[in-house]
């Protein structure tokens, strides 16, 4: 108990170090896929039929492939096939490459989540739009999009809790977050060695974090409920 | 509308063409010059004491960090730390994330055929341990059988008197089982050379204890991409910086000056490289 007291202060701080980059994982990946994501939708209901089959294609093949390897092969391939290592080797380009990694794959997620939503808005409320003389975008944005927000946070919270937990795969590339910090004591670090429970201990970090966000996004999902 | 797609299609392709040759960098035939044109030599490493470890200001420091500091200002370029995955040090080296694996790691063949090897720098060995008195009795692997041995549980030492099928008892830690030896409850134990060669024999805790056969060797190499002529620029710089006294003085900082493989070893393996090109 005692050496358990003593290591904690030591194992917190280099957790502490190692979550913050799990979290900056998170949000750039939580910025870039929104959007991205609404795109992607938006290329896969293309009534141009080569467009929507090309977007197809690229949601079939991130989804159908595990992240594990979509990291792998971003991040080594440029150096390994084109001999130009465009990442780099250092903290940064890591970082750089998952999240590359990362954005695409959830906005290839997310797209879907989106398509669901816009097309699950009833058609009757596009063509009440259309009568009242709104163009094609006007429809879109104050007719269509909040009544999709609306429709896809509970799954979109799904996929949110699972991305906090996804940004471990990264340590694949050595990217240094929060899963790395804690197998770093089992072989030694700082002076502490053969300690398995940090390993454990950062299980805490993620309930804490999805718990936060749970309660975050149960809010949202009340606020939105006046569409109804 | 056929035509206007096929139109798109090969301007598809085309874009991504170009875009790929762009990307696509001129193999350099020296990994030298690579290093050199890009101004850093990226070392991978892993925290690892005493070869590569941080000190209180979060700077690497170690055996292995100050020789590879050492060397990249030979070959006036800055050096970079990264930390990897050990596991994927083949991949990160193949794909150019880092330039070497400078890391005590052990030459086996599993890293001498992925990798273009520098010559050993570093020796580490199990090594058997007796009170000096009978030393003299046990000379040979087959002087050991009516031995009973100390080892530390899960130890390279414990795995190598298992495989030649002698009396172990596992101790929990290497200086237990120098203990056992000390108080006679064990005849002999096993721990590696460095430590046997900070603790044992003459103005050390246990003085009337000395080592004796090794039983089984490592030695730690730096690896390469394949066929980079960077292996042979650094067996150079080993031998110059071991010749003027460099590499003890940094070893001496670490507690290495034991394991480390100098003049000896080299003439060994270019008189080996000779026998072979005959």
């Amino acid at each position: 108990m005692e050496l358990f007291m003593e290591q904690l202060p030591i194992v917190v701080r280099s957790l502490n170090v190692g979550f913050l980059q799990t979290l900056k994982l998170f949000f750039v990946t939580l910025i870039g896929a929104f959007p991205l994501g609404l795109i992607i939708a938006f290329g896969s209901m293309s009534r141009f039929k080569p467009l929507s089959f090309f977007t197809r294609i690229i949601v079939w093949v991130f989804r159908g492939t595990p992240l594990m390897i979509q990291l792998l092969i971003i991040y080594y391939f440029p150096g390994l096939v084109l001999h130009n290592p465009i990442w780099g080797g250092g903290e940064s380009g890591r970082f750089l490459a998952a999240s590359v990694s990362f954005i695409l794959n959830y906005a290839c997620y997310f797209s879907e989540i989106y398509r669901g939503g816009i097309q699950g808005v009833p058609i009757g409320q596009e063509e009440a739009g259309l009568v009242l003389g709104m163009t094609k975008s006007q429809i879109f944005f104050k007719v269509t999009l909040l009544q999709m927000i609306k429709r896809i946070v509970p799954p979109m919270s799904n996929e949110i809790i699972t991305l906090v937990k996804d940004t471990s795969l990264a340590r694949i590339i050595a990217l240094q977050e929060i899963i790395w910090a804690g197998q770093a004591f089992m072989k030694g670090s700082q002076g502490i060695s053969g300690a398995i429970w940090p390993l454990f201990f950062t299980a805490i970090y993620y309930l804490v974090c999805n718990g936060i966000l749970t309660l975050l996004l149960g809010a949202l999902e009340k606020k939105l409920d006046y569409f109804r | 509308m056929k035509k206007k797609l096929i139109a798109l299609l090969v301007s598809a392709a085309m874009l991504s063409l170009t875009l790929c040759s762009g990307v696509l960098a001129e193999d350099s035939e020296s990994d030298l010059a690579y290093v050199q044109e890009k101004g850093t030599l990226v070392v991978g490493i892993t925290n690892f004491e005493p070869m590569d470890y941080l000190d209180e200001n979060g700077e690497w420091i170690g055996f292995d960090a100050d020789m590879a500091k050492a060397f990249a200002e030979s070959l006036g370029v800055d050096v970079e730390f990264v930390e990897i995955d050990w596991d994927n040090k083949i991949l990160e080296l193949d794909g150019k994330t880092i330039d070497c694996v400078w890391n005590g790691m052990t030459l086996t063949d599993e890293v001498t055929s992925a990798m273009e090897c520098s010559n050993a720098y570093c020796k580490n060995a199990q090594i058997v341990v007796i009170p000096a008195t009978v030393s003299t009795d046990y000379q040979s692997a087959d002087d050991l059988a009516d031995l009973s041995f100390a080892a530390e549980a899960g130890s390279a030492g414990e795995a190598v008197l298992n495989d030649l099928g002698l009396n172990v008892t596992p101790v929990k830690a290497q200086t237990d089982a120098l203990m056992e030896v000390s108080a006679g409850t064990s005849d002999a134990a096993v721990i590696d050379s460095l430590m046997a060669a900070a603790m044992v024999g003459e103005g050390t805790s246990y003085e009337d204890l000395t080592t004796s056969i090794e039983l089984s060797s490592e030695e730690y190499g730096v690896g390469f991409r394949k066929g980079s002529d960077l292996a042979e620029e650094l067996n150079k710089f080993f031998e110059e910086s071991f010749q003027s006294g460099e590499t003890m003085k940094v070893a001496e900082t670490y507690g290495l000056q034991l394991a480390v493989i100098g003049d000896d070893a080299e003439a060994e393996t270019e008189s080996e490289t000779e026998a072979l090109t005959e």
